[in-house]
């Protein structure tokens, strides 16, 4: 095929709809201007942030050095990471944070509160999902201060006043005694609002048709749930594994404020904790920002790592793919 | 088909235009408010004329708890007094201060100054500890005062180990502001429960200055305080909740050293380490008078809790007793009933330790007027307006004729602590020094939390000094 002919090939092609073919390169270009603030705002505010971040990991800059005094030492940081004694410690915690607050509330606590508030009358259901969101719309200082001192050790403490109520002696302050447990519970009751909503919302668009049909066949609740409703919430359980994974990893603020990384030897010490530790907190003044930017880089690697999993674990083109029963 | 193709251009070039409008009306809005927000700084600084007097705003910034507002309220009357001075001498400038006192957590109020440095908006004074003259000079946040200081009567008059917590490379950067003890307290009235007799108990903290009660004593006390159920079960012996300079105490009562006098090299003896872990693993682990949980305790529920005579023995700083009486009810009663001495050495025969981390005024880099903002500090260092603060927040005096002050000379507390100053540490000025603390401070929780023993933890302690310090410590 020669270079003239695959030419003619493409005049041919577009020259019977030739105010088609300029509308959608008009429309294409409009719809690049729409998109550009929205670029603007994605450079500006991740890939400039990112590029910082990696320059800054590359250098030893720090309280002492001030921004003006560092050195580049390219991947002594790394190596420094590497070296560090904490750092496997600090991933592992990670990742047993991040998983089991998305299966147990984000992803599981949130379908279940979607499905029993899709069971009752509207009215309620709403108002349950609304009541649910107040942690969200709290301060995370207050919400935090308020779990502080349900867990606090007698006399302070509601929960070991409850428990003492029931007859059992407690006098151990809960944060300390299952740091984990507080710490994912504290964090997974907020999180799992926004895949509630979601999941109400989907459970809603499924055609009451297809509910009424099976009903009628003879299907029980637990039937519609499993066969009906469980296959068509693929996409949104996707979206909100996948939003709220990225969003863990990122999180650390109620970590901070409950436990600070502690009790003891980083037990609930997170990696962006580590990070934020590093770069910007230190009780005697030398925070690291070159080794902290450094510790932010990693995260940002295992967050692209984490999204392409999910892409191809869930065949996320498929998924979004147009429907094929019209495009049939 | 052609009219619709024209219109449709001739709203894209439309489209075109008004974006290009509105980028160029950003653009030059940006200018403008990046050109206001300059000029409005500027005005901040630059002196304003009012007939013949020119005034000057300087900014400070100081922490503290409300017993401590004497840190930035010495500062507002010290205003007046330059003013003074500056009318006598025949000059037209006037100072006016602003900032505030902030009751926050430390590593948030350096973090908030060291944020504000970079962006160039640092107020001219901060206050701080001492140890943060090493990073903040290295990064040019602050400036050296010498040339303000040296041949002033306050010179001579402020104690000179005072001077050298503030002198780096030859160069005073910072003048003093308070100082401290941190005292082992104790109550009277829980140890005659126990069966001391008055006479033992008057000289327990001469005992503790021969080295005759050791810190096995006080482990060994606070278990028979919690045997006969005079104090709770992981309660007969609390240090703070939270980070700070009190554990290097121990660390000091161990023979430990902090910095290398001939190199200026951090220093970990790790003997000295091992034997502070053991000690602190014997207390939560072995005997239980420490609470494993304690280290994260919320400040509120550890003040309430010791001055509640809930805890036997407990280490904190004399500034505190200032906040018990003030926030959390400490009668006269309690205070005649409240005991301290020197923290015990680790070994029989030495004396106690205490350890002193003095708070400073600093001059940033930043003020337009460092002269005038030296010059106020100076003036807010006066034995009257210290004596103040240094009553009002149960701090020691600064200075020699503090001493004489008669508000100073009748506190009983600060008489009493006063000659523990003498068996001070300080923290070492090394701008690597918070990375040092943070590692040591992490193997201290795991040793206390009983995830690590105490020889682990001093084994990780070390790697990761190596790691993070490498030559800028000396490992023994």
């Amino acid at each position: 095929m020669s270079p003239r002919r695959r030419r003619g090939q493409a005049t041919r092609s577009t020259r019977p709809h030739a105010g088609g073919d300029r509308r959608p390169a008009r429309s294409g270009r409009l719809a690049l201007l729409f998109l550009l603030p929205f670029a603007l705002v994605v450079f500006v505010f991740f890939v400039v942030p990112v590029v910082l971040t990696l320059l800054m990991s590359l250098t030893d800059v720090s309280v002492a050095t001030g921004l003006g005094g560092f050195r580049w030492i390219g991947l002594d940081n790394y190596r420094r990471i590497l070296g560090d004694p904490s750092a496997g410690l600090v991933l592992r915690n990670t990742f047993f944070y991040v998983g089991t607050t998305l299966v147990l509330f984000n992803v599981g606590l949130a379908l279940v509160l979607a499905l029993a508030t899709s069971l009752v009358p509207e009215r309620w259901g709403g108002l349950f999902r609304a009541a649910w969101l107040l942690p969200r719309i709290t301060p995370s200082v207050v919400y935090v201060l308020v779990w502080k001192y349900m867990a606090a050790e007698p006399p302070y403490g509601v929960i070991n006043q409850a428990l003492g109520w029931l007859g059992i002696d407690s006098t151990q302050n809960w944060l300390y005694a299952k740091p984990w447990a507080m710490v994912i519970a504290i964090n997974g009751l907020v999180g799992a609002s926004m895949g509630m909503i979601i999941f109400s919302a989907a459970i809603r668009a499924i055609p009451r048709e297809q509910l009424v049909a099976a009903h009628v066949d003879g299907a029980g609740s637990w039937s519609l749930i499993r066969h009906i409703v469980l296959p068509q919430l693929r996409w949104p359980a996707l979206f909100v594994a996948a939003y709220q994974t990225l969003s863990l990893l990122a999180s650390y603020e109620y970590i901070l404020l409950a436990t600070n990384g502690g009790p003891g030897y980083d037990t609930t010490e997170v990696w962006a904790l580590y990070a934020f530790h590093t770069a910007l907190s230190n009780y005697f003044g030398n925070a690291q920002f070159g080794l902290g930017a450094a510790l932010a880089t990693v995260l940002v690697l295992i967050g692209v790592a984490a999204s392409v999993l999910y892409l191809r674990f869930f065949n996320f083109r498929t998924m979004t793919g147009g429907p094929r029963i019209e495009a049939a | 088909m052609t009219v619709l193709r024209l219109s449709g251009q001739r709203k894209h070039v439309g489209w075109r235009k008004r974006a290009a409008a509105l980028a160029a009306a950003a653009l030059v809005a940006g200018v403008l408010t990046g050109c206001g927000a300059a000029g409005s700084k500027e005005g901040a600084a630059a002196p304003s004329v009012e007939g013949r007097v020119e005034t000057v705003t300087l900014r400070a910034i100081t922490i503290g708890g409300p017993t401590e507002r004497y840190r930035f309220d010495n500062l507002k009357d010290a205003a007046e007094r330059l003013n003074q001075e500056l009318e006598k001498e025949g000059d037209r400038v006037r100072v006016r201060l602003e900032g505030q006192h902030v009751d926050r957590p430390w590593d948030q109020y350096k973090q908030q100054f060291i944020l504000a440095a970079e962006a160039g908006k640092a107020p001219d004074i901060i206050l701080s500890g001492h140890e943060d003259v090493a990073p903040w000079s290295a990064a040019g946040y602050i400036v050296p005062l010498d040339q303000y200081v040296r041949g002033k009567p306050v010179y001579d008059d402020i104690f000179p180990t005072l001077w050298k917590s503030v002198t780096l490379d030859g160069k005073i950067w910072a003048i003093p502001q308070d100082v401290e003890a941190r005292p082992l307290f104790y109550w009277k009235s829980q140890l005659k429960q126990l069966g001391w007799s008055d006479e033992q108990i008057r000289t327990l903290p001469d005992r503790i200055l021969k080295g005759e009660f050791t810190l096995d004593d006080v482990l060994s006390t606070a278990k028979q305080l919690q045997d006969k159920g005079i104090v709770p079960a992981g309660q007969g012996f609390w240090t703070r909740p939270q980070p700070g300079p009190d554990f290097y105490m121990f660390y000091l009562a161990f023979g430990g050293q902090l910095q290398d006098p001939s190199t200026g090299k951090l220093v970990l003896d790790k003997q000295a380490l091992l034997k502070e872990y053991e000690f602190f693993a014997r207390a939560s682990q072995e005997l239980g008078v420490m609470r494993p949980s304690l280290l994260g305790t919320d400040w509120s529920i550890w003040h309430r809790t010791v001055s509640e005579k809930k805890v036997g023995f407990f280490v904190g700083g004399s500034w505190q007793v200032a906040v018990w009486k003030d926030q959390y009810g400490l009668s006269d009663e309690g205070m005649q009933d409240l005991g301290y001495a020197l923290l015990p050495a680790g070994e029989r025969g030495h004396p106690g330790v205490t350890l002193s981390h003095p708070l400073v005024y600093m001059v940033t880099a930043q003020s337009k007027h460092p002269d005038l903002a030296a010059r106020l500090i100076l003036e807010a260092t006066a034995p009257e307006l210290n004596a103040r603060h240094a009553v009002a927040s149960n701090h020691l005096a600064i200075m020699r004729s503090e001493l004489q002050n008669a508000d100073y000379k009748g506190d009983k507390l600060l008489n009493d602590v006063a000659y523990m100053v003498e068996h001070a540490g300080f923290l070492p000025l090394h701008g690597q020094f918070g990375n040092y603390d943070q590692a040591v401070y992490r193997g201290l929780s795991a040793v206390i939390a009983g995830q690590q023993k105490p020889q682990q933890a001093v084994d990780v302690v070390v790697r990761q000094l190596q790691s993070q310090l490498r030559d800028q410590v000396i490992i023994r």
